[in-house]
């Protein structure tokens, strides 16, 4: 039955599908290119000469860095986008390269090296015609491997706003549409399973003590020729596609938070932008980490306009110390304005902030409605919420420190995953988004907070100045959407998507036509 | 008649194991030499100085005229012939690209010249044409040692180093093998350096025969003299039960 909607979703949205496998391929096609050159070079240099052992090391290393923390770390650099994605997948992709290369030349019979030797060949007659061809199986072995595995892991590239089927699996998983991440799965796992039947037939051929390898022989189809011609023709396709999807000049680059409202905000801003301008909109849908790894990519370029909360700017961004609230605006603009030369654009007027939800068995057990209440019972209770929550200023530490909560455990999860995991028990209390479109769910309880804790969080735009001026129609389109969504509406729309399972696109639509701004 | 390969005062030691002692020797051009002792005798030391896979520690090597340890080492490896024990075919290479192996470094833009030295050296080892295109995993043991011959000559060198060649044959296909070097040798008159850890095998393939031990010459001479006056009782000792 799942698969089954699986596979209606994928044929309703065909193109949208077959655009995130192209650019899935393109990714881990550039980064596999790049890994087997440079892999070889460096599995050679190592194996030459032993010296340079300490280059394995090294390899060895980064591998271990988990993918996450590594994306994280190139977004300073190199951007967010395809970039830092390949740049990460091919530094993963080093370490089965140089290890294959180096295993296959080390474990070359000795006596065929020295036969070589002894008839005159020089150094590197020795490693092209007797090493190289000797270490072929095994590293076309890892060549498979590495293959695989890069399939695989383009699929995390969605986390830094790279394209690729992540982008599909990313956002089922924070808008709560599991058929979505299903089909990005199987897809994945359907491209990896195809290419690496190609490749083990292609392995087959440089097996030399079997019959296969005649045919190539006889032929002559391994030589200097085909391999360069191979190569030169993937590097003009990559080129190519490089520059036929170069960006125009007229384009407007938005990013978007992994949160179901940021999609529909998203869809929302692109429509009325295309709508009302000349502009071309790029939208970055769901990029992971949100602020943290937007705000580097606004300071680049990479974007022009994100969709940001008043509270977040103040303390995670400006990371000025003390609660947030709306008198301090002004600071919040003018700080923006020296600091970065962005500017806050078309406040929403809905406030997405904090709060402390249960379920509704917890709530009636201990008879709970305010968060005093939760203080005196929170040593019984486990609190789950999403990794950066224990990491704000205004997050879990000072929560605790002001209600004095001690929770017999704390779980970091994705926010897309909160819902699932307190339905199933695996957390008893969660911090939730005032916005959310699950709160419309009778079995979760949101409690009051009595100490009127939490900082505002109102929803506006961050915008880059120079695209302002670049563009003076953008700020009142902007602005059109000023005061335009409430709290109730936002909710509403986020359960649209969420639970009644409408595209985030479709939802902005009809909100849109109903406000009569299309 | 002219010398091929003189030694002179030549010392080597591995890990400050003396291996080589003062060792002298004069091989004549056209000679077909084989050396015999036990293993660790040092004879495989002194063939692999011929084409400088191993450098004295001190003394001289001179290969037609020439100190090896002052030319290029590649160009005199490719003028000598190099056939070592066990099967050392590049097993990634058809029969075909294994003898053309050196003709190809040599002339690497005439594959015709190195075409015909193949099929010229297929005719000489005794191999049939049917084979050329066969991979070494496809090929007998006796076929095999017939390809590394055939390979080792394929640039017509004029010296010939063979390292235990025929160690890993049955003994009909080595009776075959022995004959076939030894009319080789007759038809081509190269110099031709043989170990074999056997002394049959010694005395009838070799114009002279080398007994070393201990990195010393205990006698070198023809291999009648060799066995009507042994020198040393080592000597006496190999070839006693002959």
């Amino acid at each position: 039955m799942l698969i089954g909607d699986v596979f209606s979703l994928m044929s309703e949205q065909k193109d949208f599908f077959i655009n995130l496998t192209l650019e899935h391929l393109q990714i881990s096609l550039i980064a596999i290119v790049f890994a087997i050159i440079v892999g070889l070079i460096l599995g050679i240099i190592v194996s030459e000469y032993q010296r340079n052992k300490w280059i394995l090391s090294i390899i060895n290393f980064v591998y271990t860095i988990p993918s996450i923390a590594l994306f994280g770390f190139l977004i300073p650099f190199t951007g967010i986008g395809d970039i830092s994605a390949i740049i990460a997948l091919i530094v993963y992709a080093l370490l089965p390269m140089v290890r294959g290369t180096h295993s296959g030349i080390v474990n070359i019979d000795k006596n065929i090296i020295e036969a070589a030797k002894g008839m005159g060949s020089t150094k590197f007659q020795i490693l092209y015609k007797i090493k190289l061809p000797l270490a072929l199986p095994h590293i076309m072995s890892s060549i498979r491997t590495m293959v695989v595995m890069t399939i695989a892991l383009t699929g995390i590239a969605a986390f830094i706003g790279a394209g690729g089927l992540g982008v599909a699996i990313y956002r089922g998983i924070t808008t709560n549409n599991i058929v979505m991440t299903l089909a990005g799965s199987i897809l994945i796992a359907a491209l990896a399973i195809i290419v690496d039947f190609l490749l083990s037939q292609i392995e087959k051929l440089t097996k030399y003590d079997e019959p296969h390898r005649r045919f190539l022989h006889k032929y002559n189809l391994i030589n200097k020729k085909t391999v360069i011609g191979v190569l030169l023709i993937i590097i003009c396709i990559l080129a190519a596609n490089q520059f036929l999807t170069t960006s125009e000049e007229n384009t407007i680059n938005i990013a978007t938070k992994p949160m179901t409202e940021q999609y529909i905000i998203g869809a929302m801003l692109e429509e009325l932008i295309e709508s009302e301008s000349d502009l071309n909109v790029d939208l970055t849908t769901g990029v992971g980490g949100g602020t943290s790894n937007i705000q580097p990519g606004m300071l680049k370029g990479d974007f022009d306009l994100y969709p940001e909360y008043t509270g977040t700017g103040w303390m995670e961004v400006l990371k000025e110390d003390g609660i947030y609230n709306e008198s301090l605006f002004n600071d919040l603009q003018s700080k923006y304005n020296d600091e970065y030369d962005f500017s806050w654009v078309g406040m929403y007027g809905f406030d997405d902030t904090y709060g402390i939800a249960v379920t509704k068995e917890v709530a009636d057990k201990y008879n709970l409605s305010t968060y005093s209440d939760l203080a005196s019972v929170s040593n019984e209770l486990k609190f789950g919420a999403e990794y950066d929550f224990y990491e704000r200023e205004d997050g879990y530490d000072a929560l605790c420190e002001e209600y004095g909560f001690n929770f017999k455990s704390t779980t970091d999860l994705d926010i897309g995953l909160k819902y699932n995991a307190i339905k199933e028990n695996k957390i008893d209390v969660m911090n939730v988004f005032t916005t959310d479109g699950q709160l419309n769910d009778p079995n979760i309880v949101v409690l009051k907070d009595d100490k009127e804790f939490y900082p505002s969080y109102l929803c506006a735009n961050v915008v880059r100045n120079e695209v302002l001026e670049e563009h003076p129609e953008l700020k009142n389109i902007l602005l059109k959407l000023e005061g335009a969504i409430s709290a109730e509406d936002m909710s509403r729309m986020n359960y649209e998507v969420e639970i009644e399972k409408k595209e985030p696109k479709d939802v902005a639509h009809e909100f849109l036509v109903l406000k009569g701004l299309v | 008649m002219s010398v091929a390969i003189e030694f002179k005062n030549i010392n080597k030691s591995f890990d400050e194991k003396k291996v080589i002692n003062n060792f002298n020797l004069e091989i004549d051009k056209g000679d077909f030499i084989t050396i015999i002792g036990s293993s660790g005798s040092g004879k495989t030391t002194i063939l692999k100085m011929i084409n400088a896979l191993i450098k004295p520690d001190n003394g001289q090597v001179i290969v037609n005229g020439e100190d090896v340890s002052k030319i290029d080492v590649v160009d005199l490896r490719r003028n000598i012939g190099y056939a070592i024990q066990g099967n050392v075919l590049f097993p990634h290479l058809s029969v075909k690209d294994n003898i053309a192996y050196v003709p190809k470094l040599l002339n690497k833009n005439n594959s015709e010249k190195s075409e015909e030295a193949v099929k010229k050296w297929m005719k000489i080892v005794n191999l049939e044409e049917e084979l050329l295109e066969r991979m070494p995993y496809e090929l007998s043991g006796g076929q095999s040692q017939r390809v590394g011959i055939a390979r080792s000559l394929a640039a017509s060198p004029d010296i010939l180093l063979m390292d235990e060649p025929f160690g890993a044959v049955d003994a009909i296909t080595r009776l075959k093998l022995q004959e076939e070097i030894k009319r080789i040798h007759n038809e081509t008159k190269i110099t031709i350096v043989f170990i074999t850890h056997d002394i049959n095998e010694a005395l009838i393939l070799g114009d002279k025969v080398l007994i070393i031990n201990e990195g010393q010459i205990e006698q070198y001479g023809p291999p009648l003299e060799i066995k009507n006056n042994p020198s040393t009782d080592y000597v006496k000792r190999i070839i006693g039960n002959v």
